[in-house]
Parts: C-alpha cells; structure tokens; sequence
C-alpha cells in the first residue's frame, strides 16, 4: 500500500519544474474492467514509472495522476482506478463517471471471461453518457503470458474495431519478477495513455470541467506522428 | 496538530509518570477481564467495557478468549470437524481465490513461505464455507479482510463460527445483493460531520468529495487500509463490543482529526479523495476511539435516523443521495437560515432532511467533557450495543 500511495507524491513532483500555466487543464479519465484484470498495475506504472511491488483488490474507487507535457503544455492526467467486482460497480462508482473525459476498458488476454464482460463495460459506459463520442481505449493485459492466452489480437482487434477504439496489447507485468523496478519502454503503457491524452489535446470542445482560461485559443496544435488520426479505431500496438 | 499526534497508541496520558503506572493498569485490566469470564453467566457488559477502554484487549490471547463471548458464540457449540469445502462448484471462488491471494501483506513478515501458503488457503475455505451455509450472503470485495484478520488472531475453526456470526449480524448489510444499504449507510457520515464541524462539512460538501473514500474504511472495519496489524485489532476490539454503525461514527472522527488538512485541501473531488482515503499511520487511537464513543452517545443512530421522515432506509435511499448532492455550499447556507421551514418542506416531499438544529453546533466543548469521563461514554456505549444485539436476533434468527 505504501508504495501505491508513493505514486502520487512522485508524480506531483514533476510538476515544479518550470512556470506553471495559469491553470492546468485536467484530463480525467476513467479505467475500467473485470476485477484482477491489472487495472491498479496499469495506473500505478503509469503514473509512478514503475510496477508496485503488490497490488491488493481495490474497494470503491482509487485516484491517481501524472502531469505530462504535450507541445509544451503541461496537462494533469487524472486516472480513476475503479473496483472490479460487479456490486461496486452497480452502486457505488456512478459518482465517478461525471465530468470523464476518456474510459480505458482493460481485459486480460489470459482470461477470456473478462474479454466477454466488454460488452457490458461498454454499456455501463453509455449509461452513464459516455458514447463513441468519448476516446475511449481498450487494452489487452498480461500478454507476456502469451503460452496461457485465451484471447487473441484477431478477435479482439476485430471487437475493438466494431467500437471504434484502438487496441494496445500490454504487460503490466509480474511485480515480483521486476527486481530493479526501472522504467521498461516496450510495455508500451506509456503510450497507451499518452494516445489518450493526446487525443484528448486534439479535441478541445470535449474537454470542459476545467476552463483553459482562453490560452487553449491560442496553442496550435502538433501531435507527433505516432497517433496521427488515422491510427485512432484501427491501430494495435504489442508488445 | 502535531501535539494531537504526538500520542502514541496506548501512551499513558501522564507523560513521563512511567512504564510502572501502564504496566499496572494493563496488570490490573488483565484481572478484570479473567475476572468477567470466570463469572457464571459469563460477565459480558464488563468484558465489552473492557474492549473499548484504553488499550482493549491488549494481545490476541485474550481476544481469543472474548471476541467469542462479545458475539455470544460458545466454543462448545462449534463442532470439531469443520465442514469440507466444494470450491469447484462455488460461484464465488474465483473473486474470492483472487483476492486472498493479492491479501499476502496482511500476513506478518517473518512468517515461512509453507506456513504461508497455507494461511492462503484458510480464509477461502472459511468464507466459501459461510457462504454456503447463508445463501442469503453475497461475498463483497473486502470481506476477505476481515476473514483474514479473524483467522491471524482465532485459527481455522473459532474463526469460521465468529466470521458467520459477524456476517449475519454486523456486517449483514454489507453482503445483500446490492451495495445499496451499504451507501445508506454510509450516508450517515456526513451528517455527523456536520453536527461537530460544520466548516469542515461545508468544505467537503463543495467539494463533491462524496463519501467512497471511506467504503473500505467500513466494509473491511479499517483492516484493507491500516497496515499495522496491532491497530487493526484494536480497533476490531472496539467495534465488536458496539453497535454495528460504530465504524462509521470512528470514520467521523478521523476525518473531524484531520480537519486542518482537509481545509488545506484543494477543494477538489480528485485530490479531496485522494487525502482522506489515506489514513496517516499515527493516528492517535486510544483517543479516537473514546471520541467516536462521544459522538454516539450525542448523536445516536436514532437520532440520525429520525430526522428522515421515513424509516424505510431504502427506498428513501435515492431521495437522500439527491439531497445530498444538491447540497452546495450555497444552498446548505440557505438552510440554515430557513431551517424551520425547510424540515416542513421535507417532510412534506417526503424526503430526508439532513439538516440539523443550531444548537447543536455549540455542543463540541461539551462532547470533549465526555472524553475525559470515559467510563460514562462507555456505559452508554455498552448498553445501546446491549440493545442492540438482541433484536437482530429477532431480525435474523
């Protein structure tokens, strides 16, 4: 628990290094799936650089953030590590589907049940009015357990395709065989949400909770080229 | 601030008087307590007086002893032989295997990795073993907690018959169906926030903080988010000796401990969430759990309850929640003012009013009175868990 915490305080830090903008814009985004599927792993490595040593069942509803810069704006990333068991999900969480810019659907490449439970996150989501109108990402995890997968790219590039999103295929990766806990690139979580958030930069009107104060007027916008629009809805990216 | 959190659990209040004066109180309590359980009947008014006054039961040899005297749990009754278990065919295994084995911290460091694995296995087979026996039981992320905190300190067997007792009487509304009487529940804690320190209320209220960061608080007594085992248990002192809304009055006070912090606070969802989810590791208990006892003699369940204007928990739910909602700074001024006319208004909507009479703001130097006689608290305290308990045997026979 102490070092799930500790992904707060490092992840704040960065954001003393230089002049803050006059307010920060706020991405919030939701990320949600079956229980045990590395939803706290995912959030925590990206928001803390590295796995956790353990991560225990979440109750309720876990908050974590990042402040990024994207084309020299620094932007909060606020992720929403959400329980998985169905009863939190019927109750308890609507509170924390207001004012979501992205949802993140996460299933577990070794466990095609949480790949079938898709359909109803997806509805979930649009229950709470979040359509095809929001990014949203689906991620495949634990694939470096490739022996003991029941879910392939194939199908689920194909479900992903039908919704409109992009898939990444990713390891959030056994804790304990992650002596060191560096920074490991090809995990491709990095990526994963920095797809989002820029995709979130590129879509201003969607992104209303915090009132860029008139500077977003001005920016203009360059993403790079790794997610120019054509690769929203169809791309894959694995491991 | 720091002189509230100077205190350490169980520090005598006579700084520097010496080990000597602890050493023979906690003698002298360990007489009492032998005292209460040789009784016949057993004593169990003092042994529940003893749980909650300072210190509780101080080591897991007497807890093993009472904890089953305060949930009136005979250890004759409880068979030898506990009954095998069908994981194959349980509908809960999986979430339940799932989550014991991501439980690992809870088991004390040093202990060997075969001893281990086999503790893993012991809370499955006692949660799988209630469940079967209650259908009525649906398990709940978070129950694993508690089962492995019952099993650290009873073993296997007084464990099981304690942890079925405890789900269908304290933590029976926490396994329906739905979460639904859990968020009722939960709904209490606001208006007691707002009884003891209304800024503090205000704040969080404008802040739409809501009240999830303390769903694991409760669900789990605080054994998912403390990591000192030593205080988990004593806090499960407490909460057994009580009425089963104890823990939200304990999650009261914490958050009310906090108070400069949470004004600190951004007034954001996000990072209000992210402050009072965390509990500080040096919370100073002894006096916490006396404070929560005040607060439940001042503002008793009955009395939280009374103010809505049906009893029927809920279906009344939903109006609630929206009422609660609606309550921005703003409009929680207004009500003050027309409070009168307000209540009027609720009742005739028939929704609940979580608006509470002036005076009772001004009561906060009287509830600390209360702190220093602890005995008073206690007894009372005491006698509603008395109450209490025999009427949700009537409940759930």
């Amino acid at each position: 628990m102490a070092d799930i915490e500790s992904s707060f305080e490092f992840s704040s830090s960065l954001t003393s290094s230089s002049l803050p903008p006059p307010r920060t814009r706020i991405f919030k985004i939701i990320v949600i799936g079956d229980s045990g599927v590395g939803k706290t792993c995912l959030t925590y490595r990206f928001c803390a650089g590295k796995f956790p040593d353990k991560t225990e069942a979440t109750i309720g509803v876990d908050f974590r953030e990042k402040v990024i810069e994207i084309d020299g704006e620094k932007i909060k990333v606020q992720l929403w590590d959400t329980a998985g068991q169905e009863r939190f999900r019927k109750s308890m969480v609507q509170h924390y589907y207001r004012n979501v810019h992205a949802v993140v659907f996460v299933y577990d490449v070794t466990n095609a049940a949480s790949f079938r439970s898709l359909p109803a996150w997806i509805e979930e989501c649009r229950q709470h009015a979040l359509g095809q109108e929001v990014p949203r990402i689906l991620v495949g995890n634990k694939c470096d357990l490739r022996h003991a997968a029941q879910v392939s790219t194939d199908v689920a590039q194909q479900f992903a395709d039908t919704h409109s999103m992009p898939l990444f295929e990713t390891s959030a990766k056994n804790p304990y065989g992650n002596e060191d806990g560096t920074q490991n690139n090809s995990d491709h979580v990095e990526a994963i949400f920095m797809t989002v958030a820029h995709k979130l930069k590129s879509q201003k009107p969607l992104v209303l909770s915090q009132p860029p104060c008139g500077y977003g007027d001005t920016v203009t916008l360059r993403r790079q080229d790794q997610e120019d629009g054509g690769n929203w809805g169809c791309g894959c990216w694995r491991s | 601030m720091n002189l509230k959190r100077s205190r350490s659990v169980g520090a005598s209040p006579l700084n520097g008087v010496g080990k000597q004066d602890v050493e023979s109180r906690r003698r002298k309590k360990m007489s009492e307590i032998t005292q209460a359980l040789s009784c016949r009947p057993v004593d169990v008014t003092a042994l529940r007086r003893m749980a909650i006054s300072e210190g509780g039961l101080m080591t897991d040899e007497i807890r093993r002893l009472v904890w089953p005297k305060l949930l009136n749990v005979s250890e004759e009754n409880i068979p030898e032989e506990l009954d095998p278990v069908d994981r194959e065919n349980n509908k809960d295994f999986n979430q339940v295997l799932l989550d014991v084995q991501r439980s690992l911290r809870r088991f004390p460091p040093g202990m060997p990795d075969e001893q281990r694995e086999g503790l893993q296995e012991e809370p499955t087979d006692i949660i799988l073993r209630v469940l079967v026996k209650n259908p009525q039981l649906h398990y709940y992320q978070g129950y694993h907690d508690i089962v492995v905190t019952f099993l650290l300190v009873l073993g296997e067997r007084l464990a099981t018959a304690l942890v079925e007792k405890l789900s269908t009487h304290h933590l029976r509304d926490f396994m329906d169906p739905t979460m639904d009487n859990t968020k009722h529940i939960l709904n209490y804690l606001m208006p007691i926030i707002e009884r003891v320190n209304p800024e503090v209320f205000d704040f969080m209220q404008q802040a739409e903080v809501g009240t999830i960061f303390a769903l694991s608080w409760l669900i789990t007594w605080f054994g998912h988010v403390l990591s000192d085992f030593r205080h988990v248990v004593r806090l499960y002192d407490f909460f057994l000796a009580c009425h089963p809304l104890m823990p939200i009055y304990f999650a009261a006070v914490i958050v009310l401990h906090r108070e400069e912090e949470v004004l600190d606070c951004e007034c954001d969802m996000a990072m209000m969430h992210h402050l009072l989810s965390r509990i500080p590791e040096d919370l100073p208990y002894e006096t916490l759990i006396s404070r929560a006892g005040d607060l439940f003699v001042q503002f008793p369940p009955s009395e939280l309850a009374r103010e809505r204007s049906q009893q029927t928990a809920v279906s009344t739910f939903k109006d609630f929640e929206l009422a609660s909602t609606q309550q921005r700074p703003d409009v929680v001024l207004r009500q003050r003012r027309k409070e009168q006319q307000q209540r009027t208004l609720e009742a005739q909507r028939g929704t609940v009013a979580v608006v509470q009479p002036t005076a009772r703001r001004f009561m906060r130097l009287a509830v600390m009175g209360l702190t220093v006689a602890l005995g008073a608290a206690a007894l009372a305290v005491v006698n509603s868990a008395l109450e209490w308990a025999p009427k949700l045997d009537l409940l759930f026979p």
